[in-house]
């Protein structure tokens, strides 16, 4: 057993867990989107970032290909990770609004603006795709093509692979294009939509009713009150 | 070379020794030549062939050697030979020049002086290499055997003691000793992070692993630096010498050795040494007997920047996506095919054998406390000493620059040096002395790198250049992180939108914010730097951002969709000149004459006396010469009034009987007076002279512009319905009171700068000491001044030159001098003035200045004057002249016209005025908007500024009309900044071949000198219509080249 700080409390973990593992053992939330238990560790997205370190020698990892070290000092919620994560999801973002992934991290980090011109590319090259075809399907009929600001995800020179199945395994783990956000629109490439409801499902409903609690955990809701129900004591 | 295997240290000894005595015994003249792969580009080869051909026909092959080495550093002499015995350092030596450095060096003993070194500064003469400044301040440890050795010649580096640090380590010292004396040595890594090399090795040493391996890192990528290539290429076994030395301490059995395809000489050479030495038993198993075996391999990188990442050049050399993974775990631990490997850059191991056979105090004695040892750096850019240099560590910035690298070409002046390749930071001129090393350099916001070092000069943009590097970056970055993909793109698109005019401030914190996250957030050292030119440059040059945002300018001229065509860019009162020009050159000058008068009120006067910046800017003007702006405008004027033919009418707003009044009849006064009336207000000048013009009419003679000439183009105005009332002068006949009583709304001073600044020496009272500015009205004015014989001008402005052309045209005169304290570099006076002045047989005496007026009852005699020499830089970058002591000398005169600089008179302005006066007695007033602290009371032109030219004050009475109309209309006043770019779209034309080749600028016809004499005729005749045509279709049409430009003529067609 290793043992390490992470926002101060001493905690214990297994010798061969990264960051992320041993944060989520502890029910940290760090949130992630390159990341999946089943296909290995990439720390592309830059989301699940850190602070490790003693102050002022600190710096930011990705905490899903960081192993673990004796007596590591780390940080998950520090203003520093927060101003990193939220730019990554701004950035991410302009490139793939119509991704719900998306639009929940969003939310749920309070992005509100979309400062950068958007491309509607709807691919955040997280790599979920190949990692999948090659990892779980034993198909590499998927891979990257180029570097730099043309990197793509494409198939070799181009054309249909033979080695692929179509098992569709690369849909399915894909952030972009797996369930759509109807939310944003030309002029606001951020839905926020559930940050902007009003009144609040807690105000209708007197009981958090979010669907999509996991992501959102904002308190408001999609469904309308139905017959009878009469909206909380409160405000308005 | 004899082949078989060295079996032992003592053989290996043996053999070092043996190839020592035996070049020392060699009695031969040698002709070192420098052929790298930059000498090989200048033709270093082809002088080695001429050298050897000459050698041959002459029979000399026994006295006299060529030996053909790897790159001596000094790029800008290259190619380059050293001749020994003579020990002559011969530069820039083309084929041609072979027969003679055999003939008259060689044979003759004589030294070729036109291919001997010069400084660039003092223009020494320096004969041999160490003498020469590019080489004194430099330490070449590392660099320094290139010019000794063949690189393809094993027996060559045996002969400077090469591989004897190799048979100490295996025979005096254990690995574990090794390792320590690198550790003590204080050596850190030379391919930018500044690791410390000995714990480095240490950690590959303690990592437990069946396996290790040791990797040379090669790849080098940054644009313009090329350290390695030159050691590899010129000295490959010196850096095979340090890999085996570093396998031997660290317990590696294989290394690689990863370098980029792209540098083949280097390829070659280094697989000559591997191939060498292990025919020689210094690579293979059981090396030299001592039971330690290592081999190394060659692998060639594709080029990708970020190969040189040491996580992304492994898994390329594993054959994966050079792609960088997170450390720890790092490669000491989990390296090459996961095993304990030791990266080290070509400098790093370049400097092993150095250390072995020295010691590791005598070098820890180098350098500073913390980096030991030399750098080398790649010195490029705007310098004059271009080339590889060598330097201990903690020399300052500004020694390299300065000392070694001469300095910046052409006189300019320094801006910035960007250290440290793409990632590195641009460091300003305040940061010179600071001392390099591998921390100071991270405090300033640079990073040592591998060694790049760009020296830039006053022509460039910084914002450009933090485009250029950012769009290196998002090329070169992997790809994998968002922070590095996304935000190299994004920080790139927002620059990128900044040097097209169309940034916002807002874009400043932008950029800002995302380019400190790219460093925070991104993975590898590529990401992590990637935001350096941005930073660095937002740190130290911000107010150009600011700059190209807010009034969107490009202080440098560069940024290609702001400036669009310079001409028009740089002209005050945005000139479409090329679209005129390119009208000129299809024969339409019907719309040239329009679009010139769009703009310009005072054409005819500008087209003669103008001070032409666009001229000076214009592109065609930095490959040959400028085309000749203004003569084609004058051409056009001239064309116009011959024909009779008129501009088109411009549109005229209705009537909204608002009065202004303008005071003063100058090129601002009747400019801002033509706009406002064009808008519709009832505008009157008062002049206090009899005639109209101001500076046009009585202060420029009329050899340069006819009163005719000046007349037509003020009638123009005047014909449009502004009335003028001349001998009317502020203070004297009217206050400013009275105009607002008599139903002015608003009131324009452009009085001008018309009073001479005193000299301020005894006697300048007498006699015949004539303010120059005085002098000149009174001439211009039709009254006769007597100067006498002998006349002395004291100034270098055009106003001096003005006043000596018309003392020449004076009768009785027959002797003009000017008197100038700078030299003709400095003087402020158009350059074809001057020549005009010269020709009409006026001297000028340069480094000069008055001291005292000497005087006989009253009148002048003569004058004392004292010479000068040239001191420190002042303010406005011109070298400050001191007086040389005792220099003092009299000069007999009749007269002398001080013209030194003139100031606006403004004596009207009193207490009840209320007008805020400085002390260079100018009206005070915002820059932008010309309001002065008066309500209703606006300046501009000489009056506001001081003296300058005639089409700036045009254009300060442009801006007062646009103030003005929106003060009486109640809007806000503040200046609009829009990008320049001309109304119409002209298609290119094509021109042949012959008339490219015989593009040149027309000399101004001009009236002979005996034509001139003491008449006031006009000196320039003007462009004919087939100077002019042609020399218009010598245009490059810049302005085509903006996006606006492609798309009207990708419209066109």
């Amino acid at each position: 057993m290793i043992t390490l700080f992470i926002n101060n409390l001493q905690v214990q973990a297994e010798e061969h867990w990264t960051l992320l593992e041993t944060c989520q053992f502890y029910g940290l939330e760090i949130p992630t989107l390159c990341y999946n238990p089943g296909l290995s560790n990439y720390g592309g997205c830059r989301l699940c970032l850190v602070e490790i370190g003693k102050k002022p020698r600190t710096k930011l990892v990705s905490s899903c290909t960081y192993p673990i070290e004796e007596g590591l000092n780390v940080h998950t919620d520090t203003a520093r990770v927060l101003r990193a994560r939220r730019m990554m999801i701004e950035l991410m973002l302009s490139t793939a609004p119509g991704s719900k992934v998306l639009q929940d991290l969003a939310s749920l980090y309070g992005v509100k603006q979309q400062r950068f011109e958007v491309r509607n590319e709807e691919c955040v090259l997280c790599g979920l795709c190949v990692r999948m075809c090659a990892e779980q399907m034993d198909g590499k009929a998927i891979g990257f093509q180029n570097r730099g600001h043309k990197r793509k995800i494409s198939t070799p020179f181009d054309v249909k692979s033979k080695v692929c199945r179509e098992c569709g395994g690369c849909l399915y783990v894909c952030p972009a294009c797996q369930a759509r956000c109807q939310g944003p629109q030309e002029k606001e490439p951020i839905c926020n939509a559930c940050l902007n409801m009003d009144p609040t499902c807690v105000e209708v409903h007197d009981e958090a009713q979010c669907w999509m609690y996991d992501a959102g955990r904002c308190g408001t809701c999609v469904r309308p009150p139905e017959d009878g129900e009469k909206p909380a004591e409160g405000k308005k | 070379m004899s082949i078989g295997k060295l079996k032992s240290i003592e053989e290996l000894k043996q053999r070092i020794a043996a190839e020592r005595d035996k070049k020392a015994a060699v009695q031969k003249a040698t002709l070192t030549v420098s052929a790298g792969t930059c000498g090989q580009a200048r033709g270093s080869l082809e002088v080695v062939d001429a050298l050897e051909k000459v050698i041959g026909e002459k029979g000399l092959k026994d006295k006299i050697s060529v030996i053909v080495t790897g790159c001596h550093g000094f790029c800008e002499a290259e190619p380059n030979i050293i001749i020994q015995p003579n020990n002559l350092f011969y530069q820039n030596v083309k084929p041609e020049d072979a027969e003679a450095i055999i003939e008259e060096t060689m044979v003759g003993g004589n030294v070729i002086d036109r291919l001997l070194y010069r400084e660039h500064d003092s223009g020494e003469v320096k004969q041999s290499g160490p003498e020469i400044g590019f080489y004194q301040k430099q330490k070449r440890l590392v660099l320094g055997e290139n010019e000794r050795i063949e690189p393809k010649s094993i027996n060559d580096y045996f002969a400077v003691g090469g591989y004897s640090a190799l048979a100490k380590a295996l025979s005096d010292m254990s690995p574990e000793d090794t390792v320590n004396e690198i550790k003590n040595s204080g050596l850190r890594g030379r391919g930018g992070g500044g690791f410390p090399t000995g714990i480095k090795w240490q950690a590959t040493r303690d990592a437990r692993g069946d396996a290790k391996y040791v990797i040379c890192n090669a790849d080098e990528g940054d644009p313009g630096a090329y350290m390695d290539r030159s050691l590899m290429e010129g000295n490959p076994h010196r850096v095979l010498e340090g890999m085996i030395i570093g396998a031997y301490a660290i317990g590696a059995q294989e290394g690689y050795i990863y370098i980029r395809d792209e540098y083949p000489v280097a390829l070659d050479h280094i697989t000559k040494a591997i191939e060498d030495n292990t025919a020689l038993g210094l690579l293979g198993d059981n090396i030299l007997g001592s039971g330690f075996g290592f081999k190394v391999k060659i692998s060639r990188g594709a080029g990708a920047f970020v190969c040189g990442e040491e996580t992304a050049l492994m898994a390329s050399i594993e054959g994966g996506v050079g792609e960088p993974r997170q450390r720890p775990p790092f490669p000491s631990v989990r390296g090459l095919w996961k095993k304990p490997t030791n990266i080290n850059n070509v400098e790093t191991w370049g400097n092993i054998p150095l250390i072995i056979n020295n010691g590791s105090q005598w070098f820890a004695g180098i350098g500073t406390e913390n980096s030991k040892g030399t750098k080398i750096f790649s010195l490029v850019g705007k310098i004059n000493n271009t080339g590889l240099v060598e330097v201990p560590m903690g020399i300052t910035l500004r020694e390299v620059i300065y000392d070694i690298g001469g300095g910046i070409p052409g006189g300019k002046k320094f801006k910035a040096v960007q250290t440290g390749g793409p990632s590195g930071g641009c460091l300003p001129e305040e940061k010179l002395d600071l001392p390099i090393d591998y921390q100071s350099l991270i405090q300033a916001g640079s990073i040592m790198g591998s060694g790049g070092m760009i020296v830039m000069d006053e022509n460039t943009c910084m914002v450009d250049i933090a485009k250029y590097f950012l769009n290196f970056l998002r090329d070169e970055s992997c790809g994998k992180c968002v922070s590095c993909r996304e935000g190299t793109q994004r920080l790139w698109e927002i620059v990128n939108k900044i040097t097209e005019g169309k940034g916002e401030m807002k874009d400043l914190d932008l950029l800002e914010e995302l380019a400190e996250i790219t460093k925070d957030a991104s993975m590898c050292g590529l990401g992590q730097t990637a935001a350096n030119p941005v930073l660095s440059t937002l740190k130290y040059f911000k107010e150009e951002y600011e700059e190209h945002i807010l009034h969107k300018k490009c202080p440098a001229l560069l940024c290609r969709e702001i400036v669009s065509a310079p001409c028009q860019y740089i002209c005050p009162i945005d000139q479409e000149a090329s679209v005129y020009v390119a009208l000129i050159a299809e024969g339409r000058y019907q719309e040239a004459l329009d679009i010139i008068r769009k703009d310009n009120p005072l054409p005819s006067v500008c087209g003669r006396v103008c001070d032409h910046k666009c001229e000076s800017v214009c592109r065609a003007g930095e490959i040959g010469e400028p085309i000749s702006i203004r003569a084609l405008k004058r051409f056009i004027l001239d064309w116009s009034e011959k024909n009779k033919k008129a501009a088109a009418e411009q549109k005229k707003e209705p009537r909204k009987n608002k009065k202004v009044a303008i005071i003063g009849s100058g090129p601002a006064g009747l400019t801002a007076g033509y706009y406002l009336n064009l808008q519709g207000y009832d505008v009157t000048i008062f002049e206090s002279h009899p005639v109209a013009g101001g500076m046009l009419a009585i202060g420029i003679p009329e050899h340069r512009l006819p009163r005719s000439i000046l007349k037509s183009d003020i009638d123009y105005i005047l014909k449009s319905g502004v009335s003028l009332k001349t001998n009317m002068a502020l203070g004297r006949d009217f206050s400013l009171d009275d105009l607002f009583k008599d139903t002015f709304e608003a009131v324009f001073i452009a009085v001008g700068a018309h009073k001479s600044m005193k000299m301020e020496i005894p006697g300048e009272d007498a006699e015949g000491v004539f303010p120059g500015m005085e002098y000149l009205t009174q001439v211009n004015l039709g009254k006769k001044i007597n100067l006498g014989q002998k006349v002395a001008i004291v100034g270098g402005g055009n106003a001096a030159i003005d006043a000596a052309r018309v003392a020449m045209r004076n009768k009785d005169t027959t002797e003009v001098t000017i008197l100038y304290r700078r030299t003709r570099k400095e003087m402020p006076a158009y350059e074809e003035e001057i020549e005009a002045a010269l020709e009409e047989g006026i001297d000028i005496q340069f480094l000069v200045a008055p001291v005292r007026i000497l005087t006989k009852n009253g009148k002048m005699t003569g004058v004392d004057c004292i010479r000068m020499k040239l001191g420190d830089m002042d303010s406005s970058g011109r070298r400050r002249p001191v007086p040389m002591e005792g220099s003092e000398y009299t000069i007999a005169v009749d007269a002398l016209i001080s013209a030194i600089g003139e100031k606006p008179d403004v004596s009207f302005a009193d207490e009840k005025t209320g007008l805020k006066i400085s002390r260079w007695q100018t009206i005070v007033a915002d820059e932008e908007t010309l309001v002065t602290n008066r309500k209703g009371v606006f300046t501009g032109g000489d009056a506001m500024t001081g003296p300058s030219s005639v089409v700036k004050a045009i254009g300060a009475g442009k801006n007062a009309a646009v103030s003005i109309n929106l003060f009486l209309q109640d809007k806000p006043l503040a200046k609009q900044y829009e990008l320049h770019r001309p109304s119409q779209f002209i298609p290119p034309i094509e021109l042949t071949e012959e008339e490219v080749e015989n593009a040149l600028r027309p000399q101004m016809p001009r009236l002979s000198v005996e034509k001139r004499d003491k008449n006031f005729n006009e000196v320039d005749l003007g462009l004919d219509e087939l100077m002019a045509v042609r020399e218009a279709r010598r245009c490059l049409r810049c302005e085509l080249e903006t996006e606006d430009g492609k798309a009207a003529l990708g419209g066109k067609k």
